[in-house]
């Protein structure tokens, strides 16, 4: 199965991340890691593009609403970018569409989450 | 041939899940489903073998098998059996999403119940549980 995964600190607190090809409970344990890897060196935003994701499972939806909670815990937020036609579906049966915010693009998605962190006191 | 049939068994381990999937879209694409059918189809499968292999997982039964059975009706329907072998009471639940909460621990279950057109789980504890989900051509899901 053809699955890739790429991230990278965009500034100090935001981090991208990349899902690409098929995601499944194999694939999963990798991306609950660099999850932790991002929340752990103090990242409270994680944007995730999923505009390359051919099919992803219940186990990697599970770990990013776990993010999601982490970070909200933190002040943070994950947030979704460029979701492919078949994460738009399953968002739209899930109704992890109203769980999520989704961004049709990664500059749309950092400019709203640097207007939060500006928007916090002591920021 | 009535209903022609496929079958593949797989050990119930993470990285046979993709096999799975694979035999279910070559199956599905034989006959008449639109391109989303049988994506549903095969996120389906693979959510019914991600369950079995979190049960083995929690039970402690690495050496448990998953069988996979595709039965072909007139490009009609599409019946597919996922059986494993794990020994012990399975409770399957269901998601929950009220408002913004939502339970992340059951949305294979949740999948599972939408992306096909019939589903039924039959456990029993000295012999497994097996799956049993149907999909109508030209009958999308939701």
């Amino acid at each position: 199965m053809n699955h890739e995964m790429r991230s990278h600190q965009v500034e100090p607190g935001i981090a991208f991340l990349q899902l690409i090809g098929e995601a499944d409970a194999n694939t999963a344990p990798r991306l609950r890691q660099e999850v932790q890897f991002w929340l752990d060196q103090g990242v409270a935003y994680i944007v995730v593009d999923l505009s390359q994701i051919t099919y992803i499972d219940s186990t990697n939806l599970g770990v990013l609403v776990g993010a999601l909670k982490r970070a909200r815990e933190k002040g943070g937020e994950v947030v979704i970018v460029s979701p492919s036609r078949r994460v738009v579906r399953l968002f739209e049966i899930t109704g992890l569409g109203k769980v999520f915010a989704v961004y049709d693009s990664e500059a749309t998605a950092l400019r709203e989450l640097r207007g939060n962190q500006d928007g916090k006191p002591g920021s | 041939m009535e209903s022609p049939e496929v079958e593949l068994s797989i050990p119930c381990a993470a990285e046979y899940v993709g096999v799975a999937r694979l035999v279910v879209l070559g199956v599905a694409s034989r006959m008449s489903f639109c391109y989303d059918e049988v994506e549903d189809l095969r996120q389906a499968v693979g959510e019914a073998c991600t369950s079995a292999i979190e049960r083995a997982r929690a039970k402690h039964q690495p050496d448990s098998r998953i069988t996979i059975k595709c039965i072909m009706e007139h490009d009609k329907k599409l019946t597919v059996q996922v059986a494993d072998t794990v020994l012990g009471y399975n409770s399957r639940g269901h998601a929950t999403l009220v408002g913004t909460d939502l339970d992340e621990s059951n949305i294979g279950a949740l999948l599972m119940e939408i992306l096909v057109d019939e589903i039924q789980a039959e456990s029993k504890p000295d012999q497994g549980t097996t799956v049993t989900m149907v999909k109508y051509v030209g009958r999308r899901s939701q």
